[in-house]
C-alpha cells in the first residue's frame, strides 16, 4: 500500500514539475522576476542617493546682500555645486536649466537680506525643471527645498538668541518634550507604539501574502492534478487499476503540496530579495523583541506551523472536491480560482484591524472561514492568544477532515466520472443528447 | 471452458436516459468476446460497469465468480481496461508510464522490468519509448495503451474500441498483438467495437447490441449462416433494421 502511495506521489511531482505550465509561473517567474524587479529599485534608488550627494544648482542673486552670501556659503558647505548666472536673463536661465543636468534654479531678489534683518519675510524663488525623471529627480528637488529649511531655521535660531539671549533657543521652539512608550502584556517598553505598529503590519502583510501564495498555488495545482487526469482521459484507466482510490487521492495531496511548497519557497526566496532591496537603503530600526516580550517563542513557531499545514490541506482538500465536478484544467481552475476570495478577505481584515472588534456577525462570519485562523496565528507572538490559536487549528481539522471525506467518497464512486457542473446546459435549455 | 464474464439484466439509467436495458451476455474463458452495435447503443457503458468504473441500476455483473459491486478490489486485480480515449501521461515518457503502470501489479523490480520488457515487445515502439508521450502520434499512443493493458497478462483485458481513430497501419499492428497475446497467453478479452469487420476477424463471439440490449449473439459464422449474411454487418442490417 505504502509503495503504491510512493508511486502515485512521485508521478504526480514528475508529472507537475515537468509540465510548462507549473513549472514556469509557480517555480521560476517568481525567482527571476521578483530579484529582477528588486535590482531594477534598488539600482535605481541607489542612483538617485547618488544624485542627491551630487546636487548642482543654478543661482541668479539679484540680492548680493550678506544672507544671500551666507546661504551660497551654506549651500557650498552642504557638497552643493553653485553655478552663477548673474548676467542673463531669468528667461535665459530657464532655458539654459532645462537643458542641463543642473538640479534647480534659485532666484534671490534684491532686497533679501534687508528684509531678513528687519525681521520681514524674505522672498527667494525655487525652480526646478520637470524632465520626467521619476523618483531621483523628485528626490533632488526636495533636497534643495530640506537645506532651505535648514537655512531658515538657523536664521530663526538666530534671532532667538537676540531676543532671548539668557534662554536656550532649541527649549523656546520645544516647549513640550514627549517621550513614547508603549505597553506590551501589561508592562511597559521603551518603544514607541507607532514602531511597534509599524513592526506588526509588516508582519501582517508579508506572512499573509506569503501564506495566500501557497494557498494558492496549492489549490491549482491540486486541482490541476485531479482535471488533467480527466482531460488527458487517464483517470479511468488509473481508476481500475488494483489500489485503494483512498491512495490516489492521499498521492494526489502529497504531490500537490510537496510541490506547492517548493514553489512557495521559490516565491519566498524572490519576495524577500525583493524586500531587502527596500530594507537595504532605509533605515534599520532595531528592536529587541525579547526583551518586551514580544519575541516569537518556540510554541509561536509551532502553532503557526501546523495551523498553516491544515489550512493547506484544508484548501487542497477543498480544491480536489470542486475539480471533481470539473472535465478539464480550465475548468477546474475556474471553479478554484473564486476562492481566492477566502483567502484575500481575511487577509485584509487581519491587516487593518482587530477581527475581535468588529461587529459579532461579521466576526464570526470571518472565524467560520478556516483560512483565518492562520493569519491569525501569524501574530500570536503579538497577541498573546495561544487558546484561540489553538482553537482556530482544532476547528480547520474538524473542516479538513469533512472536506476530505467528500473528496474520499466522490472518489470511492462513479460521481468522479459521472459529476459535472453543467451550467450552461442550465442557462441555454440544450436538450440531452 | 469455465465463465469469465456473466452479465444478467444489466440497467443503466443516467437521469431520465436508459444507457443500458437489461443486458445479457456470457464470455468463457479464453475467449475474445466482441460488443458490437452503433455509437450510443450501450457498449462502453457495459465495458466501464464492468471495470467496476460504473454501477449497475440494477442487474448483475460477475467476473471469475465476483461481483464487480460487491467485490471490486478482486475484480480490480482480475482485469486491466483500456478507454476508448485513453490518454497516457504526456509529461512521462513511455518506459516511465509503463514502469508507472507495472508497479502496481508488483513490488518486485525485476518482475516490474520483465512486465515493461513484455511491453515494450508488444507496442514494438523500440527506442521511442524513451520519449516523452507528448511527441507520440495518435498511433504510437494507442500502441503503447494497449501495451499497457496486455502486458501484466491480465485474467480479463477489456477492450473499448481497440482500434479507434487509428490508420490501417496501426490498426493492422494493433489487431495482431490481440489476437496473437490471447492465444498464446489464454488471456480473455472483451472489447467494443463498431468497426464489424475488425470484430468479425478478432472474435470468437459477439453480442450485437442496440439500445441498450442484445439483439443477437453467437460466432461470427453462426450469425452469418442463421441470417444468411455474407458478413456482421448485414447480420446487424438483417437485426436492427437498416439494410
Amino acid at each position: 500500500m505504502l509503495n503504491d502511495l510512493m508511486n502515485i506521489i512521485l508521478k504526480e511531482i514528475k508529472e507537475l514539475v515537468r509540465d510548462p505550465k507549473v513549472l514556469l509561473p509557480m517555480i521560476i517567474i517568481p525567482l527571476v522576476m521578483f530579484p529582477l524587479m528588486g535590482f531594477a529599485i534598488q539600482t535605481s534608488m541607489e542612483t538617485a542617493q547618488q544624485s542627491i550627494g551630487e546636487t548642482s544648482i543654478a543661482l541668479i542673486d539679484q540680492d548680493e546682500g550678506s544672507f544671500a552670501l551666507s546661504l551660497q556659503a551654506f549651500m557650498t558647505a552642504n557638497n552643493f555645486s553653485v553655478t552663477h548666472l548673474d548676467n542673463i536673463s531669468v528667461e535665459d536661465a530657464l532655458l539654459q536649466v532645462q537643458d542641463s543636468n543642473l538640479s534647480s534654479l534659485i532666484i534671490i531678489p534684491s532686497g533679501f537680506s534687508v528684509n531678513i534683518t528687519k525681521g520681514k519675510t524674505a522672498d527667494i524663488t525655487v525652480y526646478t525643471p520637470f524632465r520626467g525623471g521619476g523618483i531621483a529627480e523628485s528626490t533632488r528637488s526636495s533636497t534643495v527645498n530640506t537645506l532651505l529649511n535648514i537655512f531658515e531655521s538657523g536664521i530663526l535660531d538666530q534671532r532667538i538668541r537676540e531676543g532671548f539671549p539668557e534662554s536656550n533657543a532649541t527649549q523656546i521652539l520645544n516647549p513640550i518634550k514627549s517621550e513614547d512608550k508603549s505597553i506590551v502584556k501589561g508592562k511597559s517598553a521603551d518603544v514607541s507604539p507607532d514602531v511597534l505598529f509599524g513592526l506588526m503590519l509588516s508582519q501582517t502583510t508579508i506572512m499573509p501574502v506569503g501564506m495566500i501564495t501557497l494557498l494558492i498555488f496549492a489549490m491549482q495545482l491540486a486541482a490541476t492534478a485531479v482535471a488533467s487526469e480527466k482531460e488527458e482521459k487517464t483517470l479511468e484507466t488509473l481508476l481500475t487499476l488494483p489500489i485503494n482510490r483512498t491512495m490516489i487521492l492521499a498521492g494526489k495531496l502529497t504531490g500537490s503540496i510537496i510541490v506547492a511548497l517548493v514553489g512557495a519557497v521559490a516565491y519566498l526566496i524572490g519576495f524577500s530579495y525583493y524586500m531587502n532591496s527596500f530594507m537595504g537603503i532605509s533605515s534599520n530600526i532595531t528592536i529587541d523583541l525579547a526583551a518586551i516580550g514580544l519575541a516569537p517563542s518556540l510554541a509561536s513557531y509551532i502553532i503557526l506551523g501546523v495551523s498553516l499545514f491544515m489550512a493547506l490541506l484544508s484548501a487542497l482538500a477543498l480544491a480536489i472536491s470542486l475539480s471533481v465536478f470539473a472535465e478539464d484544467v480550465r475548468g477546474a481552475q475556474a471553479l478554484v480560482g473564486p476562492l481566492s476570495i477566502l483567502f484575500v478577505v481575511p487577509m485584509i481584515f487581519t491587516m487593518f484591524t482587530n477581527i475581535n472588534a468588529l461587529p459579532f456577525p461579521l466576526s464570526i462570519i470571518l472565524l467560520a472561514i478556516p483560512f483565518t485562523h492562520p493569519m491569525l496565528a501569524a501574530n500570536v507572538s503579538f497577541t498573546g492568544n495561544y487558546v484561540g490559536a489553538i482553537g482556530g487549528i482544532a476547528y480547520m481539522a474538524i473542516f479538513t477532515i469533512i472536506v476530505l471525506y467528500v473528496a474520499a467518497k466522490l472518489f470511492g464512486t462513479e460521481k468522479i466520472l459521472t459529476a459535472k457542473l453543467k451550467f450552461q446546459r442550465r442557462i441555454k435549455n440544450i436538450p440531452r443528447d | 471452458m469455465s465463465v469469465a464474464v456473466e452479465a444478467k439484466n444489466l440497467v443503466k439509467d443516467f437521469g431520465s436516459v436508459t444507457a443500458l436495458d437489461g443486458l445479457n451476455f456470457t464470455i468463457k474463458e479464453g475467449e475474445i468476446f466482441g460488443l458490437i452495435g452503433l455509437n450510443g447503443a450501450g457498449k462502453t457503458t457495459a465495458l466501464r460497469i464492468t471495470s467496476t468504473l460504473l454501477l449497475p441500476t440494477s442487474g448483475t455483473v460477475t467476473v471469475f465468480g465476483h461481483d464487480v459491486v460487491d467485490e471490486a478490489a478482486e475484480v480490480r486485480n482480475m482485469i486491466s481496461y483500456l478507454p476508448e480515449e485513453a490518454g497516457a501521461y504526456k509529461n512521462l515518457s513511455g518506459l516511465e508510464y509503463l514502469k508507472f503502470m507495472a508497479s502496481f501489479r508488483t513490488n518486485d523490480k525485476a518482475a516490474i522490468g520483465k512486465l515493461v520488457d513484455a511491453a515494450s515487445e508488444i507496442s514494438g515502439l523500440g527506442d521511442r519509448l524513451k520519449d516523452k508521450v507528448k511527441g507520440y502520434s495518435k498511433g504510437m499512443k494507442r500502441r503503447l495503451l494497449v501495451a499497457r493493458a496486455l502486458m501484466t497478462k491480465p485474467k480479463l483485458a477489456i477492450l473499448d474500441e481497440p482500434n479507434s481513430g487509428l490508420d490501417v497501419l496501426h490498426s493492422v499492428h494493433v489487431r495482431t498483438i490481440i489476437k496473437r497475446y490471447a492465444q498464446e497467453h489464454k488471456v480473455t478479452i472483451l472489447l467494443s467495437s463498431h468497426n464489424m469487420l475488425e470484430v468479425e476477424y478478432l472474435c470468437d463471439r459477439v453480442a450485437l447490441v442496440n439500445k441498450g440490449k442484445v439483439v443477437a449473439q453467437g460466432s461470427p459464422d453462426e450469425l452469418k449462416k442463421k441470417f444468411n449474411a455474407v458478413n456482421l454487418e448485414e447480420v446487424f442490417g438483417e437485426v436492427v433494421g437498416f439494410a
